[in-house]
């Protein structure tokens, strides 16, 4: 049997974002194939954030290349990218507190493909926001907050999502589930790029990972290849 | 003396009609996109010329006159927010103030060059303007006046069913929650913006039919329709559509009772009767912020 390695579905070349004359992202290479899960690792300020946020062309300018399923959408505005199956799970899960759970989700389907999932398959997902439709999302708690931020992006119908740190201040039991629903939701082919700050998680699920320090990608492989020194020599720089 | 009292009550309500309908534009405007529309009574007077051309030299009944123009708004609206206020979002408050401003002279004395400084009513509704219903022997009410308060209570219920059961609606509450995260998820803010101006370009044209309809209008009425306007929006309390009817009858009535004693009295007691509330009532009757 021979295995042909797949088209990638993300292929970022030479990536920089500036804030100013700031380089928070320096030259980063950086592939996910369909049904991958790319972990990205690294300390606070490493770039992770402006990284995720240059692919939907939100936050710094950006320099390089960004292809997404052979196209270049370096240029293209944020909802074009998100039309095209590109899915932010934003740091800090930014929901819209007066909109209701319902109306949040329904933000996903709006924005996205037009092809995904609906709210009732989410709330099969998280049976406990079943109840909580008509609530504000302010009202939630942080995990609920969470599962409604994933469930906005699910909705959306992506090929790709791109999770920022979706287990900051969560209960472990909690983090445990969306970790398990990433893993659901990835053997249906969606690629799945998670960047996150607890290190043993994010090697854990993924296939591949990058570690970044301060902009640039300072290693990467395959989690069990590689050994826990050398991540974390590549973790905090030395 | 109960006849007075009443009739003087309802002639307020009545005229606070008219002051909701002005100041609904701009209750959105402020609610969704947080900004103070200096220009927001010029509109209202633009489109009042513009309805005036329409009635005198085409001839046409006004109401067919507003169907007519509400597109027209509707799309003045929209690339006004897209081609030019846009440009000042994000920046500090200051920005989109300077740029009305600039907007209310220009209007001002575009009108001023094209109509000259006489003051103009509205024709071409037929009797409407005339008509009265006796409720007791004591008591008319004005069909005109009632309409433009059924209007204001119509279009009160028609945007709040907008913003809370429409798609469209759900997205300009998403962005006046948090423009960052909406560009964030795709959701672009430019877009939504441009579409809640559309909308108020709607309501301008509204209130500048029943105000040209109710009183006279000349090239510089515009910053007093503004000042009522911006009255009823703080005293019903800032995001809150209900609140800003409420304002305006409250402006209305106060005004109606000042004008009872003395007409001069009119504008102030309004004024004065704002100032005191605002003292006691900061964030106004229905606050949502
Ligand atoms: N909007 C911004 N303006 C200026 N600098 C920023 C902005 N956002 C992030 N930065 C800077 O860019 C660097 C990377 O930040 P970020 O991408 O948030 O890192 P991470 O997500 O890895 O913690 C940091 O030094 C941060 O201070
Ligand atoms: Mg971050």
């Amino acid at each position: 049997m021979v295995i042909t390695p797949s088209a990638p579905l993300l292929a970022v070349e030479k990536l920089s974002v500036f804030y100013d004359q700031f380089r928070a992202v320096d030259s980063v290479d950086l592939t996910v194939t369909p049904g991958e899960i790319v972990s990205i690792i690294g300390a606070n300020g490493a770039g992770k954030s402006s990284f995720l946020k240059a692919i939907v062309g939100q936050g710094g300018r950006v320099a390089g290349s960004i292809r997404f399923d052979g196209q270049d959408i370096a240029a293209w505005p944020t909802s074009r990218i998100v039309g095209a199956g590109i899915a932010l799970v934003p740091e800090g899960r930014r929901l819209f507190p007066t909109l209701t759970v319902e109306e949040n989700l329904r933000l996903g389907w709006d924005v996205g493909r037009r092809g995904g999932m609906t709210a009732e398959e989410v709330f099969d997902l998280f049976p406990m926001l079943r109840e909580k439709r008509r609530v504000p999302a302010g009202q939630l708690s942080g995990g609920q907050q969470q599962m409604v931020a994933l469930g906005r992006a699910l909705l959306s119908d992506p090929r790709l999502m791109l999770c920022d740190e979706i287990s900051l201040g969560l209960a472990p039991a909690i983090v445990n589930d969306l970790y398990a629903l990433l893993e659901k939701i990835n053997r249906r082919g969606i690629g799945i790029v998670l960047v996150e700050q607890d290190i043993s998680r994010a090697l854990n699920v993924a296939h591949r990972f990058y570690c970044f320090l301060e902009g640039r990608v300072s290693l990467a492989g395959v989690p069990r290849a590689t050994g826990r020194e050398t991540v974390m020599k590549h973790y905090f720089g030395s | 003396m109960i006849d007075t009292i009443a009739n003087v009550l309802l002639q307020g309500i009545l005229l606070g009609g008219l002051y909701a309908l002005f100041a609904l534009g701009l209750s959105f405007s402020m609610g969704v996109m947080r900004f103070v529309n200096i220009a927001h009574g010029d509109f209202i007077v633009l489109v009042s010329f513009l309805l005036l051309v329409l009635t005198t030299a085409l001839g046409l009944n006004v109401f067919v006159a507003l169907i007519l123009v509400l597109p027209v708004t509707f799309a003045g609206g929209f690339l006004l927010q897209r081609f030019l206020l846009q440009r000042a979002a994000g920046s500090d408050v200051l920005l989109p103030l300077l740029i009305t401003f600039g907007l209310s002279i220009i209007i001002q004395n575009g009108l001023l060059q094209t109509f000259g400084a006489d003051s103009h009513v509205l024709a071409g509704a037929g009797t409407l303007q005339t008509a009265s219903i006796a409720l007791t022997s004591g008591i008319y009410i004005g069909v005109l006046p009632l309409l433009t308060l059924l209007t204001a209570v119509a279009l009160v219920l028609g945007l709040d069913r907008l913003l809370n059961y429409t798609r469209l609606g759900s997205h300009i509450r998403a962005v006046a929650d948090d423009v960052a995260a909406a560009d964030l998820i795709g959701l672009s803010s430019g877009r939504v913006y441009a579409l809640a101006m559309g909308i108020v370009g709607v309501t301008v044209a509204i209130a500048a039919c029943f105000m040209g309809l109710n009183m006279n209008f000349d090239p510089t009425s515009g910053p007093d329709r503004l000042l009522i306007a911006f009255e009823a929006v703080v005293l019903g309390g800032l995001g809150s559509l209900w609140g800003t009817l409420a304002g305006g009858i409250v402006l209305g009535i106060a005004q109606t009772v000042g004008a009872h004693f003395d007409t001069a009295w009119q504008l102030i007691i309004g004024h004065v009767v704002f100032l005191v509330l605002f003292l006691l009532r900061p964030q106004g009757l229905f606050p949502k912020y």
